[in-house]
């Protein structure tokens, strides 16, 4: 508004030439400059979320007096992989550690989510909401607050550097979101087929078994795949709660932080360990995510 | 096969009473359709047969055997729902198969009863397709099949027409008489609409409110309704009832005087008369005169409104009736098919010459 009082002749005029004389682009022409921009936003978006993956991967090829420079012209070398799997790296035990720390936290979460899922969903409870609602508000607390007194717990239980004392820390996060992600789901389904169900002879658990958990499948796996994409990257419960033996790659990452300065082709060997299972997970399991995401509109 | 008997039955749902006092007992193999607005308990009392719902009070009996402990599975029930109730994620055999499979009936001892089933209600090539690929009368006969695979002491059918189109639901109408009559198994019926109700039961539970208002016959629920709620229930178009007093044998509202034997001492009440027993007259040969208010070829018929005095009256006139608007008319009530209820109480008035004990 006020633009337009300041410069009425400029701001009138602009848009006037335009639209009584357009510049007359063939249809050809002008859809080929919208694909060249529709491509050069697309290697954008891909330069800005795979240009790093690229790097780390170029890098953990690279010797240690290539790792600065910029050129993608290197001799290539699998000493970084090898170096990383030595001592005092210990890449193997560090990954075994995160497959079975991952591993456990969703075997273990995903059942008990889909019971109290399940009770959350379709039983009443006194106090109504506060009980689901309560599961959730344990994760307004910040890690950093707890991290003390579940490290003391942890070593009066004997727990301190075991996976399992990693599994449990995992699941204090990973249930109850997976909780409210499948929660979700059973409540779209409807009880009459449950009903169906126990009067067509099954037990209760049954009816759940055969009928619940396979309408809500696409709700656990998304629940499953949350759970093991936080659980592979978790770093701060694995830094404080493991020193050797229960070390996990995210922490393990940070012994390439040397005295002699950070090894970083050594880092980006690990992290080629890291980044691999995400890879392979998108690319056979988002299908099950996207249909996790639209199923319910279909019935 | 088995008789369902409710003894004293009670519901709450917190201090909601949804269902009070409710005695009903269902005869071996006999249809019985629970009719009533919505709200009136008695998809509630279908549930508690079926075990989905506990009973507040009372005794729950099929076969004689007390069941209001007993989990749904045990009680040997099969249940047809509104929403058909259908595994989504199965195909229609392993839908149908399902009660079977449950109870470990396994090989080709199921397979060969779930085609038998299919069959009888028409499914039979449609067998590995999954529900969502199927119409809503081809899923309401898996439903269908699914309840009949296992020959259970009690069928229970929750409205299972009303997700059909009206011209489907007359088919699936006759074909569940059909079935039930050629199964003989003790079938509850729960549903709002009244031709449902007539042309498919034995007896027939008028409910409102949580209690039983009549339970008898289509026929003598038609013909001797036990109180106002009743008759105005059953029939379309519902029931002409006229507000108006008795004295000296005849019958007076404003504006409408209807002379018959009429119990002498009558008092206010409400007289009830249908739409096929009042005629139509020329104006000045009938004893009700009014004017048309609307009438209606329903294909038939001519529903004719007409509004005499205070009151507004439908007759069922033949079907080469014109009448327009306003225009003088007069009607002739059928003194033997009057239909008496006290104003005060709503319930039906059994007067001199009609034997109907009502």
């Amino acid at each position: 508004m006020t633009e337009g009082s300041s410069l009425p002749g400029a701001i009138a005029a602009a848009p006037r030439p335009t639209r009584a004389e357009p510049v007359r682009l063939s249809s050809r022409s002008r859809r080929r400059i919208a694909g060249a921009a529709r491509t050069l936003t697309i290697l954008l978006v891909i330069l800005v979320f795979f240009g790093p993956v690229v790097w780390i991967m170029l890098t953990a090829l690279k010797q240690p007096r290539d790792v600065y420079s910029l050129s993608v012209i290197f001799t290539p070398t699998l000493d970084n992989l090898r170096t990383a799997f030595a001592s005092p790296y210990f890449l193997g035990s560090r990954t075994l550690n995160s497959i079975i720390v991952t591993t456990g936290t969703i075997v273990l979460s995903l059942p008990i989510a889909t019971a109290a899922a399940y009770a959350f969903s379709r039983f009443r409870f006194p106090g109504g909401n506060a009980w689901s609602l309560g599961v959730l508000a344990t994760q307004f607390i910040p890690p950093v607050i707890i991290i003390i007194p579940l490290f003391v717990a942890f070593r009066s239980a004997g727990l301190l550097d075991t996976r399992l004392a990693l599994i449990i820390a995992n699941m204090s996060f990973v249930v109850p979101y997976s909780i409210w992600m499948i929660k979700g789901f059973i409540d779209a389904i409807p009880a009459d087929m449950e009903e169906a169900a126990q009067i067509d002879g099954a037990s209760r658990l049954r009816a759940i078994w055969d009928v619940v958990v396979p309408m809500a499948i696409p709700g656990i796996a998304t629940a499953a795949i949350f759970a093991f994409v936080v659980s592979w990257n978790e770093f701060f419960y694995a830094l404080v709660l493991s020193r050797q033996d229960a070390v996990t790659l995210q922490v393990g990452l940070m012994g390439a932080r040397t005295e002699r300065g950070d090894a970083w082709e050594i880092m980006a060997a690990m992290g080629l360990v890291i980044i691999l299972p995400m890879l392979v997970l998108s690319r056979y399991v988002q299908r099950y995510f996207v249909a996790g995401l639209v199923s319910g509109s279909v019935r | 096969m088995a008789s369902v008997e409710l003894v004293g039955v009670e519901k709450r749902f917190g201090s909601f009473s949804a269902l009070q006092h409710l005695d009903l007992s269902v005869a071996d193999g006999e249809f019985l359709v629970l009719l009533g607005p919505s709200g009136c308990g008695k998809t509630t009392t279908m549930r508690m047969v079926a075990g989905l719902e506990e009973a507040t009070a009372g005794e729950i009996l099929i076969g004689g055997r007390r069941v209001n402990d007993a989990l749904p599975k045990d009680r040997d029930v099969a249940m047809v729902f509104q929403n058909y109730g259908l595994y989504p994620h199965m195909s229609v055999a392993q839908n149908i198969g399902y009660p079977l499979k449950v109870r470990g009936i396994g090989g080709p001892d199921r397979e060969g009863r779930v085609k038998r089933a299919a069959e009888k209600v028409e499914l039979g090539p449609l067998l590995h397709r999954k529900p969502r690929e199927l119409s809503g009368g081809q899923r309401q006969r898996v439903a269908l099949a699914r309840a009949i695979v296992r020959t259970p002491q009690v069928f229970l059918m929750d409205e299972p027409l009303s997700n059909l189109d009206a011209k489907l639901r007359v088919t699936m109408r006759a074909e569940i008489k059909h079935l039930q009559h050629e199964l003989g198994v003790t079938t509850i019926y729960v549903t709002h609409d009244q031709i449902e109700a007539m042309t498919l039961a034995h007896r027939v539970a008028v409910m409102n409110g949580g209690v039983i208002q009549q339970l008898d016959t289509p026929e003598a629920i038609y013909d001797r309704p036990a109180n106002l709620f009743v008759a105005g229930f059953i029939g379309s178009p519902p029931m002409n009832l006229v507000p108006g007093r008795i004295a000296g044998g005849t019958f007076q509202a404003p504006g409408i005087t209807i002379a018959g034997a009429f119990p002498a001492a009558g008092g206010d009440v409400i007289l009830g008369i249908r739409s096929e027993d009042v005629t139509i007259a020329a104006p000045g040969e009938g004893s009700i005169e009014g004017q048309v208010y609307a009438s209606e070829l329903t294909g038939e018929a001519v529903l004719v409104t007409v509004s005499a005095g205070g009151a507004r009256l439908i007759a069922r006139a033949p079907r080469s009736f014109r009448g327009g608007f306003g225009s003088p008319i007069a009607l002739n009530v059928d003194a033997g098919k009057i239909h008496l209820f006290d104003e005060a109480t709503g319930r039906r008035i059994a007067f001199a010459d009609r034997s109907d004990g009502g």
